[in-house]
């Protein structure tokens, strides 16, 4: 009996760590990366205000009791409101922050590459407009010959 | 050709230009101030701290209001939380209306503040700072005291509890309960 409950401790003793998250835990540092001290508009990691030390507290108490990102984060919104993630969210207006800078990235890309390909058709000699003729009425073509074979 | 697309790439350079000049006229336009003596003071709609159901400045019209700004993390709010609570115990009965506005906080933590230090008056939550935003709150506690039109009649940034913010809040207290 007394080897059994030895066992039974000591399986407890292992698995315990591993049991106390179904998930791997979150840590503080990327959280701190992730929400906006309210009082001073920076990041947790750069903030070392009251209200940020306590969102610290808050978020490290909520990680020992296993609490996802996005559960820590949704307390954190209900709490202060959207304005507390770093982030804007991935719907409706928010889209925007994340789409506009895309969207200007290739605006540029399409301005640079139409700004390069004028520059590089300009470069090109021109060719005149009929290669085969002179661009002389017959008569006057006729002279140039007889002038030139003068000279030969 | 070349001449229509060189034009269209001018106009649209030019109204991202505008566009961005008008982004900035609107933001300086949008600056949040301080409410001075004299002026209206913002009105809103809050939650309560506790219980349910919200309360606006609007239905306090007519009355005289001490706009207390705290966390639960500031210390100096603290110290004049216990004063705070002996002013609203002797005005109340002369019609003097204060309410408490916790700003940036964790509502778990402001009650218990609440209860901590004993706090009867009504208490709101601006978790995301509008309100204190529109007030031009920029650190607390902060206090304001306004008439019973709703005009500012004194704006304390700092803690009553400082000598000389004392003999202001109570000169301006008293003259607004009168």
């Amino acid at each position: 009996m007394l080897r059994f409950l030895a066992v039974v401790a000591a399986a407890l003793a292992l698995a315990g760590p591993a049991a106390a998250c179904a998930q791997p835990r979150t840590s503080l540092a990327y959280l701190e990366g992730q929400v906006m001290c309210p009082t001073c508009h920076t990041t947790l990691d750069q903030s070392d205000s009251p209200a940020a030390q306590r969102i610290e507290a808050f978020i490290s108490q909520k990680i020992d009791a296993c609490w996802t990102t996005q559960r820590i984060e949704s307390a954190l919104v209900a709490n202060y409101g959207q304005g507390i993630l770093a982030a804007p969210s991935h719907k409706g207006f928010d889209l925007l922050a994340w789409w506009l800078p895309i969207v200007g990235v290739l605006a540029g890309a399409v301005v640079l590459a139409f700004g390069v390909w004028r520059w590089s058709r300009r470069r090109e000699p021109e060719e005149p407009d009929d290669p085969a003729g002179s661009g002389l009425d017959e008569e006057t073509e006729r002279r140039l010959d007889d002038l030139l074979a003068r000279f030969d | 050709m070349t001449r229509r697309v060189k034009t269209t790439a001018q106009l649209l350079a030019l109204a991202c230009v505008a566009g961005l000049l008008a982004l900035l006229v609107w933001q300086l336009g949008h600056q949040q101030h301080a409410p001075g003596v004299g002026a209206m003071a913002p009105a809103f709609t809050l939650h309560r701290l506790e219980g349910a159901g919200r309360i606006s400045l609007a239905s306090y019209r007519g009355k005289p209001i001490v706009l207390n700004f705290w966390a639960s993390w500031c210390e100096p709010c603290k110290g004049e939380a216990a004063v705070l609570e002996r002013d609203w115990t002797s005005y109340r009965d002369r019609g003097v209306v204060f309410l408490g506005v916790d700003y940036h906080d964790l509502a778990s933590d402001a009650r218990r503040f609440v209860s901590v230090h004993e706090l009867t008056f009504p208490m709101l939550e601006d978790g995301s700072g509008k309100v204190t935003g529109d007030y031009g709150i920029s650190q607390v506690p902060e206090t304001y005291v306004l008439n019973r039109q709703g005009r500012v009649v004194l704006h304390l940034a700092g803690p009553i509890t400082d000598p000389g913010f004392a003999v202001k809040f109570r000169s301006a207290l008293a003259k607004a309960a009168a």
